[in-house]
């Protein structure tokens, strides 16, 4: 008998990543047919890059939500980032508003320490869902108020945009040399690189597939599963802090509301793109495809209605049936 | 004294087994009735029939005499057979009084209402436990007093039979004799007992009648009065069994490989022993004898007291450090603790030693299906390629792919933990077959096991467990007296 190897069969993930990119081109030319000036090629860049910051928080959700584990926490670490950044890094003593008065900390230091907060909260994460076993969406929501809640005090439950060096406003704003594409974009692009190449060829990667499948039997075969865990919560943390410094950077403000519902943006994407919430199962690719079919139907919402009233019920809607349509086509595939 | 349960050329079949193979016999009315056999002897199987958790392949059962069929456990309750499991069905949450009405409260609109039901419930709980407070949290009572509340909502329902399955293996020496009280106080209110038991003396103490069975087959029924003594029953147990003859090794290495020194648990009492480089070693006990927890300590899951040596150095206990250390564990339950059911062979094979299949923490995927294929091939495991999915294959085909992992990691002790639960013989033989070569090539083993053939066919050195602890260490050879090693594991002396 001729036995079958992994060359030439595609895996699940792949295919419903497939499915789901099938999705989105159907998605993207019903949008065209309907939406005024939506089959440009500025709109479809538009399309990848509005979404940068979804794609990222994705990159932690979706290999969490591969071991089982939710964070929630995400937007919240965003807010909390971007106020502290923005506070350490604002003049001491500039001015008699107390909004306007920081740490005067050096740019670099002052980067840093935000995203030693960010880690921080993965830290608390990890504490409590790794070491002691609490579920993943009790502590998450609560380190996603948390988070929020440091931002809300250090900003008086508004803002603080003054007294900023310039240099603080570069990073965020600034393009690729010689195109459009912004340097948050490009960054970006580079996580995701990095994140489906761990995913795919590395053992961290296969071990945080086998927790997802059976946590019990991966700490018998050898998985330091709390340390795995640990490591996922940092980078997830880690890569909300990033993303909320290049957004306080792009408005030059620490907004203490900033991101808010991100978390469940980046869920959402994740759940588009085929990760199963029980575990075991997903890919970060599958996130990139969900975004963009978020991204889509959001523009197209706009285009087509004008009012932005309508657009939380045609995600829903869309979401709703997007996964209705990748389960049953994974069922069929695996009878 | 009339029938209460009649029982007429029963049979179960499972793919490829007989489970219940024409079993008839009666049940008394009012009497405690035990049943008694080897694991794998038909009880279960037996016993989930008349509960309605299995549908019988053919026979007939009449209850009082009339035809009787269980779609479910909550139908068997209805027509008059209660069922005492192991896992209770009680809800901590509630208070024993909610506990003894759920699923029968009377309402009115929708909202509760206290009738006569519920003091009628709480007079016989009364009546039998007086110590138990209806308006208690049931979480705060012991297992026993738990048992009670069961039964007592049993007794209350007018049961015809309540089924018992092994109701003392988790409690105490004084709620045993309490239970025990209350089981034959139950003769009086008209229910009749199907009593199970591992331990022969309880039988003696509180049975009036005993049916042996074994491979499926009814063996004996008689009144427990007309058994001489507890060797009869052991005998009618385990039958002319004949077992493989078993051959000693020609050459022994006396290079130590594992001292365990007292080691002690929540479940284990004070055990130590030894394994050499190449031995087999077999621990045999029944249900409830600490075989699992022993495995599971050795390899580092538990903790405990005492100390292990691997080659000669103190062994840490956690099963990463247990694996870097050279040592193995294939789990009792293979879906739940071995295999990652929904990846594929090609996940699964490599996962105890991924140094094997990648460089710098980066997989070779060309290693990693050549392992594959390697594993499969050796270990003959019937699939159509790497990319299976392990969900869909046999029970005996997931057992091997448990083994292709722990063969894997290139471990020089293995731990088997019931290594051929659920497999079909051919299976069976083959990884008999597998333990064997490996232990040929050096490897030691130790097989952690409730079937006695298997412990009797393959081991060098047998340690037989009962309530956690070691009763008797023996030499296999052709002397064995089975009779005797169950005869120390059921509780003898």
């Amino acid at each position: 008998m001729k036995i079958r190897t992994a060359k030439g069969k595609m895996s699940n993930e792949s295919f419903i990543t497939l499915f789901m990119a099938i999705v989105l081109l159907v998605i993207f030319m019903i949008a065209s047919l309907l939406v005024p000036n939506f089959f440009k090629l500025q709109t479809m860049v538009n399309l990848v890059t509005n979404f940068w910051f979804v794609i990222i928080l994705g990159i932690g959700v979706t290999f969490l939500l591969i071991t089982g584990n939710f964070d929630m926490s995400v937007g919240g670490v965003i807010a909390m980032t971007g106020v502290l950044a923005v506070y350490f890094c604002q003049a001491a003593n500039a001015s008699k508003s107390e909004l306007a008065n920081g740490l005067g900390f050096p740019y670099g230091a002052a980067l840093v320490l935000a995203l030693l907060g960010a880690l921080a909260i993965g830290g608390v994460n990890a504490f409590f869902i790794a070491k002691l076993k609490v579920a993943s969406i009790i502590i998450t929501l609560g380190t996603m108020s948390v988070a929020r809640g440091i931002g809300q005090v250090i900003t008086q439950g508004a803002q603080r945009n003054t007294s900023l060096p310039d240099v603080f406003g570069v990073v965020g704003n600034a393009a690729v040399p010689g195109t459009s594409i912004k340097i948050s974009v490009l960054i970006m692009v580079l996580l995701v690189v990095i994140a489906v190449i761990v995913e795919k060829k590395t053992v961290f990667g296969r071990r945080t597939y086998l927790i997802g499948a059976n946590m019990q039997a991966a700490r018998l075969s050898g998985v330091k599963v709390t340390r795995h865990l640990t490591y996922l919560y940092l980078t997830s943390a880690l890569l909300a802090g990033i993303t909320g410094i290049l957004l306080a950077s792009e408005y030059k403000a620490g907004v203490s509301n900033r991101a808010t519902g991100y978390e469940f943006d980046a869920l959402v994407i994740t759940l588009l793109g085929g990760t199963n919430i029980n575990g075991g199962f997903g890919s970060v690719l599958g996130t990139v495809v969900g975004a963009l079919i978020l991204s889509v139907v959001t523009s197209a919402a706009t285009g087509l209605l004008l009012s932005p009233d309508w657009q939380f019920l045609i995600k829903g809607i869309v979401t709703f049936l997007a996964i209705l349509a990748q389960r049953f086509a994974l069922d069929r595939r695996k009878a | 004294m009339d029938n209460v349960l009649e029982i007429r050329n029963l049979v179960k079949d499972y793919p490829g087994v007989r489970a219940v193979n024409d079993v008839s016999f009666d049940i008394k009315r009012n009497t405690v009735h035990c049943l008694v056999g080897e694991n794998g002897a038909g009880k279960s199987t037996l016993i989930k029939i008349l509960t309605g958790a299995v549908a019988r392949t053919g026979g007939k059962i009449l209850l009082n005499g009339q035809e009787y069929c269980a779609g479910n456990p909550k139908d068997a309750k209805n027509k008059g057979i209660s069922t005492l499991f192991q896992e209770l069905n009680v809800v901590d949450q509630l208070t024993v009084e909610e506990n003894l009405t759920l699923g029968m409260e009377d309402t009115t609109f929708g909202f509760l209402k206290k009738t006569d039901k519920i003091k009628k419930i709480v007079s016989v709980l009364n009546s039998l436990e007086p110590s138990i407070h209806p308006k208690q949290l049931v979480s705060a009572l012991s297992v026993a007093k738990k048992q009670i509340v069961e039964i007592a909502k049993a007794v209350a329902t007018e049961s015809d039979i309540i089924i018992m399955d092994e109701p003392t293996a988790a409690i105490s020496e004084s709620e045993i004799k309490r239970l025990f009280d209350i089981i034959r106080s139950l003769r009086e209110k008209n229910v009749t007992v199907i009593y199970i038991s591992h331990r022969l003396d309880e039988i003696f103490e509180l049975g009036d009648t005993v049916t042996v069975m074994r491979d499926g087959r009814h063996i004996e029924t008689k009144p427990v009065s007309q058994v001489k003594e507890r060797t009869e029953l052991i005998r009618m147990m385990i039958g002319k069994t004949v077992f493989e003859i078993y051959q000693p090794k020609e050459k022994r290495s006396e290079e130590k490989i594992l001292e365990v020194r007292h080691l002690t648990n929540h479940k284990l009492k004070d055990i130590s022993f030894e394994a050499n480089k190449g031995e087999i070693i077999g621990f045999y006990g029944l249900v409830g004898a600490g075989k699992t927890e022993l495995a599971r300590a050795i390899y580092g899951v538990d903790e405990y007291k005492g100390e292990i040596l691997f080659k000669g150095k103190k062994l840490h206990p956690s099963p990463d450090k247990a694996i870097a250390a050279g040592i193995a564990l294939v789990p009792e339950e293979r879906r739940s603790q071995g295999l990652f059911t929904i990846l594929t062979i090609r996940g699964n094979v490599p996962v105890m030693n991924m140094k094997k299949i990648s460089k710098n923490g980066f997989i070779n995927s060309a290693k990693e299906r050549k392992a594959t294929l390697e594993y499969i091939d050796k270990l003959r495991i019937a699939t159509s390629g790497t990319e299976k999915e392990v969900s869909k294959l046999s029970g005996g085909n997931q057992q091997k792919v448990v083994f292709s992992k722990c063969l894997f990691a290139d471990a020089d002790l293995l731990i088997l933990d019931e290594p051929t639960r659920g497999i079909d013989v051919g299976a069976k033989s083959e990884i008999y077959g597998i333990i064997r070569a490996l232990s040929e090539e050096g490897k030691s083993i130790l097989i952690f096991s409730s079937e006695l053939p298997e412990i009797v066919n393959i081991c060098d050195q047998i340690y037989l467990l009962y309530d956690g602890s070691i009763k008797a260490n023996l030499q296999n050879g052709c002397d064995i007296n089975t009779e005797m090693i169950i005869h120390i594991v059921t509780g003898g002396e």
